[in-house]
């Protein structure tokens, strides 16, 4: 099809871009809450998350209460553990507001000596900068949401509790927790933990614990052996280690899941929404379209055209028409999603995600959509007489 | 080349009663006949003709080309009949409107598998005769009625359809250009196309082999 005739579809195109603007804005909102979710089950079925048995507010997977070192040692030793990494979590604001957010802000100390045991996140995305070296004293990785609403880059200062870092490298836009994710080295974040915890300053000053900076943990990253059921080997480690949590995965993937219930139904009821309005508006204005030239299809019938002939010039027509209004309307929704994000990056925010499979199908969406009407509308015009299609286009 | 028996059609009024168009028509057009058929409006002339070029069907009687009983075919063979034995010329011209002059005289070619060089040749040729080459990019709404008309006249006889079927042709036109399309239609009758003419002009029956009026639904001389 010429850029000529495509010219002549001006309207039509408009029309489609439209309803598939409306229906990728929608699907990309969608897309943003299925990120999150997805995010967090892929990160807790990665790993047994362990924690000092407490019965505090606790941050992030811990319980408030510590996991000493001797505990970190017997847990290593459990039959089917991979590997163990000592955490410290705590909330950046320990404030009871903060507590309340589905997307704290949390420091997160790991242990650099050990690799990461998560099996979906053997190293966490770094999109500019580096990682954390082993060794390394008063370097953060800060998250992408947490960098752009303090205007963070790598080599900026990010002071935490007095103490300045330097910030060494910026994760990946990963839509979920670690987005607005600190992570330090764990010895710094024993000294954060510190620094915060009154109660803690206290305990240790009376000399009434005998603990040691190792003994400070607020949780551990477990892995487990091929082969291994996580399941099984969380519950071997609460049989076997005394005072502790374990989040056993696949538990903690249905209680994530059941928690996200009304976002699931939110998301599945707007991509109903978004189906229905695009594509009845994308059916409707690909007929009308057809339907208005019932008088040239009429002309094309006293010339000879077959229905196959006269078929096959509407279904290409129309996949040009949609592809090209398709096209357009990905583009507008992206254009105005950019813009409002632009906005709500201050806040560290982000409402949309454009990803692959939702523009893909949003595109073979609608040319599919727009051949049926456009192959519906045909088949009417093609049932009647060529005097009558003449006729009514006059 | 054309023989129509018995043609009988009817249309409903709104009240659903039905009202007789034609009742009993016969007609017969062979090749190098100019046939010219009158009647006062609403007689039914465009009826007569979209039933013997196949546009619409009849509730009785037959049409026949040549040997083949094209009113018996299906949808689909109808088209092809079209294409290989009709050229139509239309009182309102029923240029496509996205199309150049050329590529609507090339529309019938495409229909009747005869799209390539020869077919633009053609094109080209009669776009000259008729005095509109120098429109062949133009739009039909670039251009005057009766270059419309010219362009339409070329369209219907790109293929040398052995059938030519004009219904008012002169009708939206000014005298000059009315002539001009009454001449290139007696000009196909002489080249040996049978050429069914349906026209209210006076003129129009100059050098008719046949002249006919539609009464009550049946031709009469």
């Amino acid at each position: 099809m010429s850029l000529r005739a495509l010219r002549s579809y001006a309207f039509t195109i408009a029309g489609i871009a439209i309803g598939v603007a409306g229906l990728v804005a929608l699907g990309a909102m969608s897309e943003r809450i299925v990120r999150f979710i997805e995010g967090g089950d892929r990160f807790v079925l990665g790993q047994i998350s362990v924690a000092g048995r407490g019965m505090g507010m606790g941050t992030g997977f811990t319980a408030g209460g510590l996991l000493p070192a001797g505990a970190i040692r017997k847990i290593a030793g459990v039959e089917g553990v991979a590997g163990v990494q000592a955490q410290v979590m705590l909330p950046l604001n320990p404030s009871t507001s903060q507590f309340m957010t589905l997307t704290q802000e949390l420091v997160l100390g790991l242990d650099l000596s050990v690799p990461m045991p998560n099996r979906h996140y053997r190293a966490l995305p770094v999109h500019a900068g580096r990682f954390l070296r082993a060794g390394e004293r008063r370097a953060a990785v800060v998250g992408a949401a947490f960098a752009a609403s303090r205007g963070l880059t790598v080599g900026s200062r990010l002071p935490l509790e007095g103490t300045p870092f330097e910030v060494v490298g910026v994760l990946d836009r990963m839509l979920t927790a670690p987005d607005r994710f600190v992570i330090v080295p764990i010895e710094d974040a024993r000294a954060q933990w510190l620094a915060k915890d009154r109660l803690l300053q206290t305990l240790l000053a009376s000399g009434a614990a005998a603990l040691t900076a190792a003994d400070l943990n607020t949780g551990a990253a477990v892995g487990w052996r091929d082969g291994e059921d996580p399941d099984a080997v969380a519950r071997r480690i609460l049989a076997q280690v005394p005072g502790v949590n374990v989040q056993l995965p696949g538990e903690l993937s249905s209680l994530l899941r059941s928690s996200t219930a009304f976002f699931s139904a939110l998301l599945a009821g707007m991509g109903a929404l978004a189906l229905v309005i695009g594509g009845l508006s994308l059916a409707n204005t690909m007929a009308a379209a057809v339907f208005e030239r019932i008088r040239d299809f009429g002309v094309k019938r006293a010339l000879g055209a077959t229905d196959w002939a006269l078929g096959r010039e509407v279904l290409a027509e129309s996949l040009a028409v949609t592809l090209a209004g398709g096209l357009a309307g990905i583009l507008l929704a992206i254009a105005l999603g950019l813009a409002v994000d632009a906005r709500a990056a201050r806040a560290g925010q982000q409402l949309f995600h454009f990803s692959a499979r939702l523009l893909g199908g949003a595109l073979a969406f609608s040319v599919a959509l727009g051949a049926l009407a456009a192959a519906y509308a045909t088949w009417r015009v093609v049932s009647l007489p060529p005097a009558e299609a003449i006729r009514r286009g006059a | 080349m054309l023989r129509a028996t018995g043609l009988v059609k009817s249309f409903r009024a709104p009240s659903g009663a039905p009202v007789p168009v034609l009742a009993g028509a016969e007609l017969t057009a062979k090749g190098g006949e100019f046939v010219v058929i009158g009647g006062p409006s609403g007689s039914g002339k465009s009826t007569l003709l979209n039933v013997i070029g196949l546009l619409e069907d009849a509730e009785g009687g037959e049409v026949w080309y040549e040997s083949e009983r094209v009113s018996a075919l299906g949808r689909n063979a109808k088209s092809r009949a079209r294409a290989r034995s009709v050229g139509f010329v239309f009182q309102s011209f029923l240029l496509l409107p996205a199309l150049t002059a050329l590529e609507n005289v090339l529309l019938a070619a495409r229909y009747a598998g005869r799209d390539g060089a020869a077919a633009r040749r053609r094109a080209r040729e009669l776009l000259d005769e008729l005095g509109v080459s120098h429109r062949t990019g133009h739009f039909p709404p670039q251009l005057s009625g009766g270059e419309q008309q010219r362009v339409a006249f070329c369209r219907a006889v790109l293929n040398d359809p052995p059938l030519l079927l004009a219904d008012e042709p002169t009708g939206n036109l000014d005298e000059a250009n009315g002539a001009v399309i009454l001449a290139a239609l007696r000009s196909r009758a002489r080249a040996g196309a049978a050429v069914v003419l349906v026209s209210h002009r006076p003129d129009a029956a100059i050098g008719a082999t046949a002249v006919f009026h539609l009464r009550e639904g049946r031709l009469e001389p």
